[in-house]
């Protein structure tokens, strides 16, 4: 997690956002590198999008450190904001805009902006050029916002919960244009949403936010790994108990057990969470308020991984 | 770190706000002409105004200036008075809940080109207007058009400076109302007070004097003045309360408000856009969505 001057796009230290005294980010540090597809996971209400709106520079944050494409996002200019391109939620504007009308338009306020043609096509909207706005559907509304948003050639693209109500098709499409994008034009992409699926198929690293704190965070890998660390080793006693033991080395605990044993040890298993099993643990935490205050430290540490008790299923 | 200096100089930066700006407002002109909907509420009023001057009769006090060519005056300055306060607004307000100033705010020089847009948009509204009202009835009811030069020449000031006193005013009340429905309701009714109070219609005379005292604070009085003086023959001042068309009073109220109109919409207009955000704007279309004012 070091970031290194102009490779590193986003930096964010100790970054906090209360609203009338309840805190909604308790100290966020992000490196976000140049080219990289970077996924901001959290439930609803973690604060993913009050720190996307603190980075896009439309919210003053309360305290820490913030620094984007090298400058302070409450003090980013227009040259500032021509390298950064948005998506949001909930945009329905221009719904009478004919879709090639609105995207040449806003190509006219970029000083290298990309052939609005050769976008739609990018975005497989060719075929709606002449469409208006208000006619296209959810999916392909979003795509046009796309569009919009990387008209200017931005260095840095943020997507917020870009796919929320979309069906699984508008969902595959949306996912392939990310993916073509990152890959393709090289932009940075920091991308926000609650769907883990969606996160360990775009992201190149991600960052588990919960209760406005940063969790873990690392590649799908690392994330995977570190959260099928700690195994669970379930068997049934000779005196017919149940037992459950959480361990970090399953095979040596098997093998104590088995020295232990006269014989075969009855229901023996042993189980590796899942990245999903720890991301639904720490919501569940959180929406049943114990984490709420708490230091959050049995589910972190200080390297980076993740680790934590997993429930039973 | 890498600075932000890659933009351009102010000057081309400023060139190209206005591009965009006139663009804008070209498309949206355009948008709005093909718009059956919108086009029929304008169109609506002129026709409201054609009917008033067909049926009124009578002379204004002991003139032979027909009584109708005051009410067309009158009703002209209404509807510019219209244009900047309550069209203009409700533009504004629709567009900041469809996230059109939050779009705008994200893209480089967005802003300038939004506000010189819009203006361009309701000057060229209200400019369109006010020029069909008095052709359509020049020609359909024997309307009244101003005489020589100088009459021109006063349609045109107090047309200007009356725009000038309602459009940043306007603009500040759009920055500031909640949402469209409620933006209807809430600038309506003292415009429907002030029409009535204001002497536009019927002549200001015939109003108690304390009413006639608080309408001259507003700037629709002045306005239908101003074009009664642009539009009527000097014989017709024998009927404003004055006995005259106090011209200069008329620019000074409506300088008076253009300055105070500009002075609440720059910080207003800027704190609008300053404040929105992606969880604004979704946060207002779900309330939206929930009065069945928008699909969901």
């Amino acid at each position: 997690m070091t970031g290194r001057g102009a490779d590193t796009v986003i930096r964010a230290r100790g970054m906090a956002m209360s609203y009338g005294g309840r805190d909604v980010l308790r100290g966020v540090d992000l490196d976000i590198r140049r080219g990289e597809v970077f996924a901001l996971l959290g439930p609803n209400g973690a604060g993913k999008t009050t720190s996307v709106e603190i980075l896009e520079g439309f919210r003053r944050r309360s305290r820490g450190e913030v620094d984007v494409l090298g400058a302070d996002p409450e003090r980013g200019d227009d040259a500032w904001r021509a390298r950064i391109g948005l998506v949001l939620q909930s945009w329905r504007d221009h719904r009478r805009w004919r879709v090639a009308e609105l995207l040449s338009h806003f190509a006219t306020y970029y000083r290298r902006p990309r052939d609005p043609a050769a976008l739609l096509e990018l975005v497989g909207l060719a075929e709606q050029s002449d469409q208006q706005v208000e006619r296209l559907s959810g999916g392909q509304r979003r795509r046009l916002d796309v569009a919009l948003g990387i008209v200017g050639r931005p260095e840095l693209l943020f997507l917020d919960e870009p796919t929320t109500g979309f069906d699984p098709r508008a969902r595959r499409e949306f996912h392939t244009l990310v993916e073509r994008l990152a890959r393709e034009e090289g932009v940075t992409v920091l991308l926000t949403t609650h769907d883990l699926a969606e996160a360990e198929r775009l992201a190149d690293r991600i960052a588990m936010l919960v209760g406005g704190r940063i969790r873990a965070s690392g590649t799908p890998a690392e994330l995977a790994r570190s959260a099928a660390a700690r195994a669970e080793v379930r068997w049934t006693g000779d005196d017919g108990t149940h037992h459950r033991e959480r361990t970090r080395d399953p095979s040596r605990l098997v093998w104590e057990l088995h020295r232990a044993a006269a014989g075969p040890i009855a229901d023996l298993e042993v189980r590796r969470p899942t990245l999903e099993d720890t991301y639904l643990h720490m919501v569940q935490r959180e929406e049943g308020g114990a984490g709420a205050a708490g230091s959050g430290a049995d589910v972190e540490d200080r390297n980076g991984t993740v680790s934590g008790e997993v429930s039973a299923a | 770190m890498r600075g932000t200096t890659s933009g351009a100089g102010a000057g081309g930066a400023t060139g190209r706000h206005w591009r965009a700006g006139f663009l804008r407002g070209g498309i949206e002109l355009r948008h709005l002409l093909r718009n059956p909907k919108e086009m029929s509420g304008h169109l609506t009023n002129v026709v409201v105004a054609l009917l008033l001057v067909v049926y009124v009769g009578g002379e204004v006090a002991d003139t032979a200036t027909p009584m109708s060519h005051l009410v067309l005056a009158g009703f002209a300055a209404y509807l510019l008075f219209q244009i900047g306060l309550v069209n203009l607004p409700q533009m504004l307000v629709t567009e900041r809940e469809e996230g059109t100033l939050l779009r705008l705010r994200a893209t480089p020089g967005g802003i300038p080109a939004y506000l010189i847009a819009n203006g361009l948009l309701v000057v060229t509204v209200a400019v369109g207007t006010l020029g069909l009202l008095l052709l359509a009835a020049a020609v359909v009811a024997d309307g009244p058009l101003p005489r020589g030069a100088e009459g021109w020449l006063t349609l045109l000031w107090v047309t200007a400076l009356g725009l000038l006193a309602v459009v940043p005013l306007g603009a500040a009340i759009g920055a500031v109302l909640p949402n469209p429905r409620e933006a209807l309701a809430l600038i309506m009714l003292p415009t429907m007070g002030l029409l009535v109070t204001s002497g536009a219609v019927f002549p200001i005379t015939s109003l108690p004097a304390v009413v006639q005292q608080v309408a001259s604070a507003f700037p629709l009085k002045w306005m239908a003045q101003g074009l009664r003086a642009a539009l009527l023959p000097d014989a017709a001042r024998v009927a404003e309360p004055a006995g005259s068309w106090e011209l200069p009073m008329v620019a000074l109220v409506l300088t008076g408000w253009a300055i105070l109109g500009f002075l609440l919409a720059i910080p207003l207009l800027r704190r609008a856009a300053r404040r929105e955000s992606g969880s604004r704007v979704s946060a207002r279309l779900h309330k939206a969505a929930r009065s069945g004012a928008v699909p969901a």
